[in-house]
């Protein structure tokens, strides 16, 4: 909402000094926020009146015109301009070098220069209305029409925005901000604000106090919808220009002025923030009736839209039906026309909600409805009312006023709330004294009695429509009025009861900083969502996949019931500029199955899981290498990250998986996830191009984090041990389970401390459906240190036995 | 002689300084005291001296012998100290090679740092699922029946659940408080405890705006806390963020869901206060909406707001993020973008 400054001394005399930057900075600390304080001069600096003294024809142009312009001071200057209006005496808006302006008032703004126009030398530019920024406030009747000030008297020289009354301070208030103040929606309630911050008198609004015509009559059938309404009949109005100060400060508001009939109604809720409006009572037959739509009844608003109303819609009704949607939009049929002489004017309080119900329904938001959205007061109408007929009696000085009519069927109930006096200093963390409490929420306008510890408060009307209702609102209206900023932080006490050790926090943090800082893996953020094209190459369906009603595009409707999808999507986006990463995510996710109520048993909500979730990527063949290294990331994970340990099982292969290349990963009997090659057809349908791609996804709910660490300390060997490695002939099919198990399950040698897999080769030297296994075995004694007799030994009775049990064969080179 | 042998002397100890290698250094030996060495040769000349001057100049050679003898084995521990297994030309300004190259997300990270300074007060770290129900996104925080925000050009609500009464409805959370609300009906006042979490809005986005973000929230409810303990909660969050301690206002601000409310406001740390255009000319940055939790959503939770009140802040963490890197596009943070991710380790 745009405030004029000029505007709101109407109402509150604020010192003609007044710091305007502070005044900003008040108004934002204390009730709303201002975003910007406009000068409005300096849009017209470098603009003057100028007097065209002589319009002379161009000599190379038909169309152009060489103007002599008086600038004041006996000053003139030559000024070549193509306006069509052009005549000797003309007042004009003159932009001297150094002014900005927009071409035909469009485009980038442009800084005038003295320059040459087809060879004639031209000082500045005469300008048409739509090139200083003017074209709402002085509507130009044609192309190339020239802003005429002649209705002005400045005289030549004088600064544009001094001679057009625009010198004044505009402040932008965000409408945000003051959603739940109705009353500072108008520039009235903004001066009876700044008045109670400085403590300065406000003027009133003296009520209309006039005849009222017994033949003119209004009903209001729905008193919960409408609370009251005022109509006026009068005759003797016309349709004309509104006087340019109405005019100017409507346009400083931001709104177009129209004619003087609309403008007033413009003007005075832009005042008041109360919304008015004018029928032509010629078009309006027999009397207002404030009632309820019937279903399928029709309206066509002044926009021309064409509306089949609904039950839960307020009208304005003559005999004939619905002229106007209450609150939102008038009606086209009794509209103000160029032909209006008499009026009935509406000044009217309808309910908030309704009014919300109705503008949403048909897409149509109104300065009007924009007001009564927020809950207008209906003791505000009399403002409304006096103002208006203060202009109408103005501008229309033979104005006849035929008849009045005041309904108000549901009386406003002013707010009374009680408030603890003890209550209020513990919460403000300062024992104001009274005075201060009582004379802060008087220049409110709240009524004050206090007696004992109690405060018993009285809130003013304008803040009674909800906005004000229990005591917290009131503590809050002390606390802004004297300052936020004077109350000092002050430091909560803390009663220790123990350290806090949320170890499944814990655990999650260690798993990404071990993930991440360990084994080198960068942790992404995707989207709730998945596209479809990785649900079904990845998911191989949407079994279970909860959807979106609204999503963000037509394929990103599921939401994800695996981390994969999107991880695969980010490996391909990635591909472009990597050739090796390896990323992760932790994030939940949704099933449409297990409904539960984990909170409040009125809920169901679905079942949701943490996630951990990788993709390691790599370009080149060595995939043994790529497994190896994606489940060596699992398998130690339990022990940096202390939880119980992971084992793996071949049971159920993943969707997505390789044939073979794939484990499922279990803690104790349950399976907590999957680790696998990702199969190259789903690789390719996810746009994967070249890379070899490793993932695993844990269900992070499901670990077990340790109380606290479980290292065991193991005293360190007194005697050497030694590594010894031997290399054997396998079949291709045996395990290195199998052979740990052979080497380490009764151990061919009590020696023998431990065995560890080195590496597997297949190829040239190693015979079909053979592979060559090297094993380190660590050989040692704890009672001497042993002879390379003793261990070759100890290693040999391992090879016996693995040729035993296996079937092994040492290798022959 | 005695000039001669001070003659040998001087030579040698010139020739041992100037000598730079183990080769060098044995040739210097084996001239001077090898046995075909010039003091061996002298010493074979001690038999045509006078007899009356043999053991002095006898004396003179031993030690002549035993000086350059003594110097040669001080220089050559000198060059066993300098030597080197390379050779002289080796580059030693060829870059390292860097440990793996992981890292956690930049808002990881943050939160990180934000939870290890709220646990130094005593905050715990509170977690809550993503889905939840109309009742708890709007109707415990005291949002009235027609707010806009419910309707679903705002909330992503679940297809199949976006009617009916506001238990059933299931929505994507749009902000983290009405888990807060969980916690507190799920745990003994009084609470201190922060609050994590990715939310959702249906919005159109651009460089500004996302349709998922994270928020951080911190809620702290006790019998004795006014609204002035929020500044200190505010000042933890923002010192820890930026490194110093940044100025902070508090100003009038309304949310249904507290009372007071406030919008908080920090010093602009692009031009440090005096306005530029990233605060708009007035110094301050809007960064988080707070205040003391609605009686009603107190209520909700089961506490009696006559006893209990607090202090409540949200911030968005992508935003503070934004401000602290200098990035300029919000959507970078969901892009899963390595080129965009490596740069914060």
């Amino acid at each position: 909402m745009k405030v004029s400054l000029s505007w709101i001394r109407d109402y509150v005399n604020l010192p003609a000094d007044m710091d305007l930057k502070q005044l900003a900075y008040d108004l934002t600390m204390s009730t709303v926020e201002v975003e910007d304080v406009e000068y409005l001069a300096r849009r017209f600096d470098n603009m003057a009146v100028g007097v065209l003294e002589a319009v002379e024809p161009h000599p190379n142009a038909d169309k152009l015109r060489v103007c002599r312009v008086a600038l004041g001071q006996g000053r003139c200057e030559d000024i070549v301009c193509g306006g069509v209006n052009l005549r000797e005496g003309m007042r004009v808006a003159v932009a001297c070098p150094g002014a900005v302006v927009r071409w035909h008032g469009e485009g980038e703004p442009v800084t005038i220069k003295a320059s040459k126009l087809r060879g004639v030398a031209s000082w500045g530019m005469i300008c048409a209305s739509d090139e200083i920024g003017l074209g709402d406030l002085f509507p130009a009747a044609g192309e190339g029409e020239i802003l005429d000030l002649s209705e002005f008297d400045a005289p030549a020289g004088t600064p544009l925005a001094q001679a057009l009354d625009l010198d004044d301070v505009l402040l932008e208030i965000d409408n945000k901000s003051m959603t739940n103040r109705p009353d500072l929606w108008g520039h009235y309630g903004i001066a009876r604000e700044i008045a109670a911050l400085y403590d300065l008198p406000l003027a009133a609004i003296e009520p209309y106090t006039a005849e009222t015509g017994a033949d003119f009559q209004v009903e209001i059938q729905d008193p919960q919808r409408c609370a009251r309404y005022i109509g006026v009949a009068m005759d003797g109005v016309a349709v004309k220009p509104a006087p340019y100060w109405m005019r100017s400060r409507i346009w400083k508001a931001g709104m177009r002025p129209i004619n003087a009939l609309v403008d007033i109604t413009n003007y005075v809720m832009l005042a008041t923030g109360n919304p008015t409006h004018a029928f032509d009572a010629d078009n309006i037959t027999g009397h207002i009736v404030v009632r309820r739509a019937r279903d399928g009844e029709e309206l066509t608003l002044l926009n021309g839209e064409n509306l089949s109303l609904c039950g839960d819609d307020l009208v304005i009704t003559d005999s004939e039906g619905p002229v106007a949607l209450a609150g939102v939009m008038g009606g086209a049929k009794d509209s103000i026309l160029p032909t209006t002489q008499r009026v009935i004017l509406e000044v009217a309080n309808f309910e908030s909600m309704g009014i919300r119900r109705t503008s949403q329904r048909y897409d149509t938001r109104t300065e009007a409805s924009a007001r009564y959205e927020k809950a207008v007061d209906p003791e505000r109408c009399e403002q409304a009312l006096a103002l208006a007929m203060r202009y109408f009696h103005q501008l229309y000085p033979a104005l006849d006023v035929t008849g009045l009519c005041d309904r108000y069927v549901t009386p406003l109930k002013r707010a009374e709330i009680d408030v603890n006096l003890t209550w209020l200093a513990k919460r403000l963390g300062k024992d104001l004294p009274r005075e201060v409490i009582r004379g802060k929420l008087e220049l409110l306008g709240f009524d004050v009695a206090m007696e004992g510890d109690n405060m018993h408060v009285t809130a003013p009307t304008w803040r009674s429509t909800g906005d004000i209702s229990i005591k917290d609102d009131v503590m809050e209206e002390v606390a802004r009025l004297y300052g936020y900023d004077r109350f000092e932080a002050t430091s909560f006490t803390t009663t220790f009861t123990g350290a806090i050790n949320q170890l499944d926090q814990n655990l999650l943090r260690s798993i990404k900083e071990y993930l991440a800082l360990r084994c080198g893996m960068q942790e992404v953020y995707t989207y709730p969502w998945m596209n479809d094209v990785y649900v079904n190459a990845v998911l191989g369906g949407t079994d279970g996949v909860l959807r979106l009603s609204t999503p963000p595009a037509p394929d990103l409707s599921c939401i994800r019931s695996s981390l994969l999808p999107n991880l695969c999507e980010a490996v391909a986006k990635n591909e472009r500029y990597f050739s090796e990463f390896a990323i992760f995510e932790e994030a939940q996710v949704f099933f449409d199955r297990n409904y539960t109520a984990p909170y409040d048993p009125a809920e169901s909500l679905p079942e949701q899981r943490r996630h951990i979730a990788a993709a390691l990527a790599c370009t080149g063949a060595d995939v043994t290498a790529l497994f190896r290294r994606a489940k060596g990331v699992l398998e130690a994970m339990p022990r940096y990250t202390h939880m119980e340990g992971f084992s793996f099982r071949k049971e159920q292969r993943p969707a997505w998986a390789d044939g073979a290349a794939w484990l499922n990963v279990y803690c104790g009997e349950e399976k907590i996830g999957d680790l696998g090659l990702l199969a190259k057809k789903v690789s390719l349908d996810c746009g994967i191009k070249n890379l070899a791609v490793m993932l695993f996804e844990l269900d992070a709910t499901r670990l077990r984090p340790f109380a606290s660490r479980t290292n065991r300390f193991t005293h360190l060997a007194e005697y050497p041990e030694t590594d010894y490695d031997i290399s054997m002939l396998f079949d291709a099919a045996t395990s290195w389970t199998e052979i740990y198990d052979a080497v380490m399950g009764k151990k061919a040698s009590a020696l023998l401390k431990d065995a560890a897999f080195v590496d597997e080769y297949r190829g040239r030297q190693i015979p079909a459906g053979k592979k060559s296994v090297t094993i380190r075995l660590t050989i040692g004694s704890g009672e001497k240190t042993l002879t390379s007799q003793e261990i070759e030994t100890a290693a040999g009775q391992v090879m016996k036995k693995l040729e035993k049990k296996l079937g092994a064969a040492l290798r022959t080179q | 002689m005695k000039d001669q042998i001070n003659d040998i002397l001087a030579q040698a100890r010139a020739k041992i300084a100037a000598a730079a290698s183990e080769g060098e250094l044995q040739n210097v030996k084996s001239a001077y005291v090898g046995k075909q060495g010039s003091l061996s040769l002298l010493m074979k000349e001690m038999a045509k001296l006078d007899p009356a001057q043999r053991p002095e100049m006898g004396k003179l050679l031993n030690q002549a012998k035993a000086a350059i003898t003594a110097q040669i084995d001080e220089k050559r521990l000198a060059l066993k100290l300098k030597a080197s297994e390379v050779p002289a030309d080796f580059d030693c300004s060829v870059p390292g090679i860097l440990p793996a190259g992981g890292g956690l997300h930049p808002i990881t990270q943050m939160c990180y740092d934000l939870n290890d300074a709220f646990r130094s007060m005593g905050f715990e770290i509170f977690a809550e699922d993503d889905i939840t129900s109309e009742l708890y996104a709007f109707d415990k925080l005291n949002f009235p029946p027609n707010h806009p925000a419910r309707e679903s050009m705002d909330t992503y609500w679940l297809a199949g659940h976006d009617s009916g009464p506001t238990n059933e409805k299931l929505c994507l959370r749009p902000h983290l408080t009405g888990g807060s609300v969980r916690y507190m009906q799920t745990h003994k006042p009084p609470y201190r405890f922060v609050y994590p979490g990715r939310v959702y809005r249906n919005e159109t986005t651009d460089a500004h705006h996302e349709r998922a973000f994270f928020q951080y929230e911190a809620l702290i409810v006790d019998k004795d806390i006014t609204f002035t303990s929020g500044k200190v909660m505010i000042k933890s969050i923002l010192s820890k963020v930026f490194g110093t301690d940044v100025p902070v206002r508090m100003r009038s601000g309304f949310f249904p869901f507290v009372e007071p409310g406030f919008e908080i406001d920090m010093q602009c740390q692009v031009c440090g206060g005096k306005g530029c255009s990233v605060c708009k000319h007035v110094g301050w940055i809007e960064v988080m909406p707070g205040g003391s939790p609605h009686p009603n959503v107190l209520r909700a939770a089961g506490l009696d707001p006559d006893e209990y009140t607090g202090f409540y802040v949200n911030i968005g963490l992508d935003r503070l993020v934004m401000m602290r890197y200098g990035v300029d596009d919000v959507r970078l943070f969901h892009s899963a973008d390595l080129r965009f991710l490596k740069q914060f380790r």
